[in-house]
């Protein structure tokens, strides 16, 4: 509602990353690159899987994880989203976290994804941020929404320098998930003097939730 | 009883500033949120108001009202906000965006029956949303300390005050009519229940998943509130965090 400093149409935002215009041509948009080559393939694939009804819950759960694992590079975003916790964290405890962190986001990102099977994706450009570091822009949208709404805003960052492309994080509608990963782990260590046994116990909770979910 | 929120709005925010009297860590203050336990508090407090008043009302509304009449009182509560929309439109020098809200508001209470209806989306006439916070954003305001206000969530001195500004703002406050304070009261209510219905299963799965419901709502605040400003338009590469 627009009488408030959030307004329905960033609810309906949020609401798109966590169940989650590219009217200007960015600055820096590229000609097609193997980013965008790599998130097309790639994503429009993962979304087949989840929309695959043919498999029973558990195989296509098991496969979407794969797949999942084989398009990300977990522990770059697990070491992101301790922040600044990260350097204090012994070798052992970095480990730890990894595990639980990996265990927690797939749950979390198939509960996300799940939401846009059936939809297509579409990418719109691309900006470079460094030779290997590329934000791709796309657009998902549903062949059924008949409401005239804007199609929804999904970005990805693509690394490339480990030799081939991993997706480290996602935005929806302006929204960067490990970012707001980070934010939420951080401000958890703080109030929990930095333990980060809490926080991987916490996290295999929440995983075990949504699985069960 | 809208300047009376207005003033409320201010008095919240002073209040909190006031009433934050425990020392930020650093933690607090790298996170530019000098004031979080206070506002931990204030978030406690507020989800109380939500579970004990405003939900039972909620799930009354979803009993009482069908889906399509929920739908209209959205529409029509959302058509009475374009005014204010287009002024700071304007404000902002956003001249199609400011026209695009002009037609829909011109449309939507003619031929849509006051806002009723939405004929303005079926023909390809964009919505937006846009605020005073947003419009000080864009002349160059800070955003200040983060802010957990009570009854309204998360806010900053920045947006506190567009939201007061807006009330200003908005033609319909200078329209007084015979007992128009239950006009007032009216529209309040049913913004607020709008807003928490339309929000319901958000929240729910923010709460669900989070490890940290106040850190991510500011998170999630911020990072909105910053893709508002920007009108949806990429952000900018290099603005990132490196990875």
């Amino acid at each position: 509602m627009r009488t408030y400093p959030i307004s329905r149409r960033a609810f309906v935002a949020m609401s798109s990353a966590f169940t989650a215009n590219l009217l200007l041509v960015m600055p820096a948009m590229a000609a097609a690159n193997p980013a965008e080559d790599f998130v097309q393939d790639n994503i429009h694939k993962g979304l087949e899987l989840l929309n695959n009804k043919q498999l029973p819950a558990d195989q296509r759960r098991a496969q979407f994880e794969t797949f999942l694992l084989g398009l990300t590079d977990m522990k770059r975003i697990a070491d992101f989203t301790l922040g600044q916790y990260r350097r204090s964290a012994s070798p052992a405890d970095l480990a730890a976290f990894e595990g639980a962190f990996q265990n927690y986001a797939v749950a979390v990102y198939q509960s996300y994804f799940a939401k846009y099977a059936g939809q297509t994706l579409k990418v719109t450009g691309s900006q470079t941020r460094a030779p290997d570091d590329f934000i791709v822009a796309t657009q998902l949208v549903d062949p059924n929404d008949k409401s005239g709404q804007q199609p929804l805003e999904v970005d990805f960052r693509v690394r490339t320098d480990s030799g081939k492309p991993v997706v480290v994080d996602f935005s929806v509608a302006g929204i960067w998930l490990a970012l707001e990963e980070r934010d939420q782990f951080t401000a958890f260590l703080g109030q929990n003097n930095g333990n980060i046994h809490t926080l991987n116990s916490h996290l295999s909770e929440l995983a075990k939730q949504f699985r069960n979910s | 009883m809208r300047v009376v929120r207005a003033l409320a709005i201010g008095f919240c925010g002073l209040a909190l500033t006031a009433c934050a009297t425990a020392p930020a860590t650093p933690e607090m203050l790298a996170n530019n949120d000098p004031y979080e336990t206070t506002n931990r508090d204030t978030l406690k407090f507020n989800g109380k108001i939500d579970r004990y008043f405003v939900i039972p009302t909620v799930a009354l509304y979803f009993v009482l009202v069908p889906e399509g009449g929920r739908r209209s009182v959205h529409r029509f509560l959302e058509n009475l906000s374009l005014p204010t929309t287009f002024v700071n439109d304007m404000l902002q020098g956003e001249l199609k965006r400011g026209s695009q809200t002009a037609s829909r508001f011109l449309v939507n209470t003619t031929i849509g029956f006051g806002g009723f209806l939405d004929p303005a989306s079926r023909m390809k006439i964009p919505d937006h949303g846009e605020d005073f916070g947003q419009t000080l954003a864009v002349w160059g305001t800070q955003e200040g300390s983060y802010l957990m206000l009570p009854f309204l969530g998360p806010s900053n001195p920045r947006d506190a005050f567009g939201l007061a500004a807006d009330i200003g703002l908005d033609p319909t406050t200078y329209i007084h009519f015979e007992q128009h304070i239950w006009w007032d009261a009216g529209r309040e209510y049913f913004t607020i229940l709008d807003l928490r219905a339309q929000t319901y299963q958000t929240v729910q799965g923010i709460q669900r998943s989070s490890v940290d419901y106040y850190a991510s709502l500011r998170s999630l605040y911020r990072q909105l509130r910053d893709n508002e400003i920007r009108n949806g338009r990429p952000s900018k590469a290099e603005d990132l965090p490196d990875f």
